[in-house]
């Protein structure tokens, strides 16, 4: 499913004191099986956006087209649930909205309210456990006896087992440690890979978006103020400071090897194990020199 | 959700309104809630109504905001107006339908008690709109310390309201993000029969009891870690302190009670 933003506006509490303008005029286009990163500071109206791509909110001007779906003021009435069933959003911190008696109740909340058949929602379960690294003991226990880490997983395999086309990923490792961090963002990318997801990673860590996106949209007070590729965002490192964005840690770390040893070192999306072999390499070299 | 959610939602200004004492404004509530239930003729009901305007006008907020944000109240005061219309049977009857008769007593005894209801929930929500919650708790904590020699309470029963009101957005913000997210997984609050929204429910108010519980037990842990221990020997940064304008503000507004008795 393409997604194309026309002249995108969205204000909040229209009509009222409190009212705020989190959208300006947003022109953005989303192909089919993109790795996208929506990145931008607390407030640059990345949330917001992200909740016009399955209809939660509908723009206040413009419009937002998904798939064969249009979004728009005018045109209020439609089946938002499908829409929905192929647009799964992961919002931030989700394991908040379980609340099943039973892990496998919980992943199959979503398939019964999408109507899928009940001979099919058992094998859709153990699909979406297998996606997450779950192992079936899980399935009897109450979600909320579980690990903190452990219930987001339960909340993303609820999410997946829908077998969303797109699936929108609201800082998905908020408030998890490094390595649990590292975990769930190789699964993401690992599902987009084999499966071609569409996948739209909402985020404020640049690391990540460096890592993983083949496409980089940069908010900034509800505008989008730059895209491009992960080359192209990262290479305007003044630009970004605009937006109030830092530059990714491997990228200052090569900018400033390079700028002390005059190397010439690019990241290339390596592993950092490659990245330390390059290093050790050219600086041996320079030392010869 | 939010946008008719006002009732009670403090806008920040700095009109007369704002500026009294909450004490002050907490008292003509009280005292206005009582009086509006001595009108009994519409030279009096019309005193009352231009007081009202008044009010509205000198907190500058916008009337339009105002009415619509009393929104949910509408239904009540519709209601309020129906029932008098159909129960009370006196004077003439005006139209009758088969055997379902309106009488002349009816139509004005449910427009007062209606309008007397229009007016009470319009001045106590003028209250709310510009007084913060955190000057309301302060202001009944004071006006109710007497009581403290009877061993009410009070300090306690100010606690738990300013704690209440200020959970009242976050819960709200709460609930609109769990219900973002079940909606995403294809609950639908807005259609289906009831049967299946009252099950729609379900999944929003377990998360939300949840996380309620859990905010009350960290709110509780860091009271204590910053030594808390009830009201004894607790000072306040801002005392309240009746000013000029409060002074002016009673007389003017004993002058209307006396004006409105004698319009009865």
């Amino acid at each position: 499913m393409d997604i194309q933003f026309e002249k995108v506006s969205y204000t909040y509490q229209v009509n009222t004191p409190f009212s705020y303008q989190a959208l300006k005029d947003i022109n953005l286009e989303i192909k089919t099986g993109e790795f996208v990163a929506i990145v931008g500071h607390t407030g640059s109206g990345k949330s917001t956006l992200l909740q016009h791509i399955n209809g939660l909110l509908l723009p206040t001007e413009g419009r937002v087209q998904v798939g064969d779906f249009l979004l728009s003021r005018k045109n209020k009435r439609q089946d938002l649930k499908k829409l929905r069933e192929k647009a799964g959003v992961v919002f931030q911190y989700p394991e908040h909205q379980l609340f099943e008696e039973t892990v496998e109740r919980d992943i199959s909340f979503g398939l019964k309210n999408f109507q899928v058949p009940a001979d099919e929602i058992q094998t859709r379960i153990m699909d979406a456990l297998e996606k997450v690294h779950l192992s079936e003991d899980v399935l009897a226990k109450s979600p909320f006896e579980l690990s903190g880490g452990q219930m987001r997983r339960v909340a993303i395999a609820g999410v997946l087992a829908m077998n969303p086309e797109v699936l929108i990923l609201d800082e998905p490792t908020a408030g998890l440690d490094p390595k649990g961090q590292q975990d769930i963002m190789n699964m993401f990318n690992h599902l987009h890979k084999t499966k071609n997801m569409t996948t739209i990673l909402v985020t404020h860590q640049m690391n990540h978006a460096l890592a993983y996106a083949d496409h980089i949209f940069v908010l900034a007070d509800g505008s989008v103020q730059m895209e491009g590729t992960p080359k192209q965002i990262f290479s305007q490192a003044d630009e970004l400071k605009k937006a109030n964005l830092d530059m990714p840690d491997v990228l200052s770390l090569i900018k400033r090897i390079n700028q002390m040893f005059g190397t010439d070192i690019a990241y290339e999306r390596r592993q950092p194990a490659a990245l330390a072999k390059e290093i050790a390499e050219r600086l041996r070299e320079n030392k010869r020199l | 959700m939010k946008s008719f959610m006002i009732i009670g939602q403090f806008v920040p200004g700095n009109s007369m309104v704002h500026r009294l004492d909450p004490r002050s404004k907490l008292m003509v509530i009280f005292t206005f809630v009582i009086i509006v239930f001595f009108a009994n003729n519409s030279v009096s009901y019309g005193w009352l109504t231009l007081f009202a305007l008044i009010l509205i006008l000198l907190t500058k907020l916008h009337i339009g905001y105002i009415l619509k944000g009393i929104t949910p109240v509408w239904f009540l005061i519709i209601f309020t107006f129906i029932l008098h219309l159909i129960i009370t049977k006196e004077g003439p009857v005006l139209i009758d339908i088969g055997g379902f008769a309106i009488h002349k007593g009816g139509v004005l005894q449910g427009l007062t008690i209606s309008w007397r209801f229009f007016l009470l929930v319009l001045v106590t929500s003028l209250l709310t709109l510009t007084t913060s919650p955190m000057e309301i708790t302060d202001a009944i904590e004071e006006l109710l310390a007497p009581f403290k020699k009877i061993k009410v309470p009070v300090h306690e029963l100010a606690l738990m309201m300013s704690i209440s009101l200020r959970f009242i957005p976050t819960l709200l913000d709460e609930t609109e993000k769990i219900s973002k997210a079940q909606a995403s997984r294809g609950v639908d609050l807005r259609t289906g029969s009831i049967k299946d929204r009252v099950y729609a429910i379900v999944p929003l108010l377990v998360p939300l009891f949840i996380s309620a519980f859990k905010r009350a037990e960290d709110l509780a842990m860091a009271m204590e870690a910053r030594g808390y221990r009830g009201s004894e020997g607790r000072t306040k940064l801002r005392q309240l302190q009746f000013k000029k304008l409060d002074y002016m503000a009673m007389i003017i507004y004993l002058l209307i009670i006396l004006i409105f008795f004698s319009l009865r």
